[in-house]
């Protein structure tokens, strides 16, 4: 895109086409973000009493139901529990209370990220957590059609073949991820204020700091 | 009996001097909990819903609820041994919080609610126990872990 390279051309790190596209996007996010935190009903949640914790008690309690459900399918397709239980009985009838449980989190989610934009936009762990959310999500749907197709050859078993453990485990780890890496927002660890390596900022989208280290 | 030496012990310990020290170790242990309270709660949630002719309409509830009982347990205690290290960083401040005790009163309700009430009694043939108690029972446990994970999370709050 030849726009970019003119946008950018003041800023000697990020001169390269790639640099600039990462800083655009990080531009644009953190507007948005702005645009969010001007709004009266994201400070009004930020700085009340009650409603904030509510809305985060509710998005543990939702993680329970969700991930409660999810587990539940994943260990049976790990071979580990509900062995006498035929698989897709258990996928199929534990889809409509964990998909409740994921809307509801998501919804919640939101609402945190809305009463908290500008840091949360530039929250290194927000943006891997999010990352590992879309991965734990294409693993879902590629594990649910691969389930789908070979079901019928190994419903019944204890213990189903390999790939669809494999998918189950990977399953697990990833949204083992989205859990720590929730819970690690919460640290200041790699804040935009604090002094951090170019790649840090980088990885944070910390616009402002990325410059001023250019500049430097 | 006053529990105070115990907490003062605990801030003293090995586990307060890595828990206070490692925050991303922290954060992993918060994890695990967090795991084990979701697997925990799964458990108790397909059990229950089972019982309440919710979910998985076509599998004898005797199954579905044998089939939960090893997994609560797994669930449980990785949340009560990772609690302990949580707890170890601020023993003394959740000494004082009245939501930690909250919290720890409902985790002793639940526990002895599910070895004690739920377990035994369903360990008999479900056909045998009227309807209207699977049901009060089923909605009494989902009310009491509920509770110890809302008054878990209001404990950073309090």
């Amino acid at each position: 895109m030849a726009v970019c390279p003119a946008l950018c051309d003041n800023v000697q790190r990020s001169n390269t086409e790639e640099d600039c596209h990462n800083r655009m996007l990080n531009e644009w996010l953190l507007s948005l973000a702005r645009f969010f935190d001007a709004q009266n009903w994201s400070t009004q949640i930020h700085e009340s009493i009650y409603l904030y914790a509510w809305i985060e008690t509710t998005h543990v309690l939702t993680l329970m139901v969700f991930l409660g459900m999810l587990f539940v399918i994943d260990l049976r397709m790990l071979g580990l529990a509900f062995p006498n239980v035929r698989a897709s009985v258990i996928a199929e009838r534990l889809d409509k209370p964990m998909m409740i449980g994921l809307t509801l989190m998501v919804i919640t989610g939101v609402l945190l990220y809305y009463a908290i934009p500008v840091r949360t936009t530039q929250s290194l762990w927000f943006r891997i957590k999010v990352m590992l959310f879309v991965l734990a999500a294409i693993n879902a749907f590629a594990f649910r059609a691969r389930m789908q197709a070979s079901v019928g050859s190994w419903d019944t078993d204890p213990k189903p073949p390999r790939h669809i453990r494999m998918g189950a485990a990977a399953s697990i780890l990833l949204w083992a991820g989205v859990v720590v890496t929730g819970r690690t927002i919460a640290y200041d660890w790699f804040d935009c204020h604090k002094e951090l390596p170019y790649a840090m900022y980088w990885a944070a989208g910390c616009v402002d700091e990325m410059a001023a280290f250019a500049s430097e | 009996m006053d529990l105070y030496p115990i907490f003062d012990w605990l801030d003293t310990s090995l586990l307060a001097d890595i828990s206070k020290a490692y925050g991303g170790v922290f954060a992993v242990v918060q994890m695990f909990h967090l795991l084990g309270m979701s697997i925990l709660g799964g458990m108790v949630l397909v059990g229950d819903l089972r019982l309440l002719n919710v979910v998985m309409k076509d599998t004898p509830s005797e199954v579905v609820i044998e089939n939960t009982h090893k997994w609560f347990g797994i669930g449980l205690a990785t949340m009560v041994v990772s609690g302990i290290f949580m707890s170890s960083a601020v023993s003394l401040k959740l000494y004082y919080n009245e939501m930690f005790w909250a919290k720890m009163t409902a985790l002793a309700v639940g526990v002895a609610f599910f070895y004690f009430v739920r377990r035994p009694l369903l360990s008999n043939s479900h056909d045998a126990i009227k309807p209207s108690v699977l049901k009060l029972m089923a909605v009494t446990s989902i009310a009491i872990w509920f509770t110890v994970a809302a008054s878990g999370r209001w404990i950073g709050f309090s």
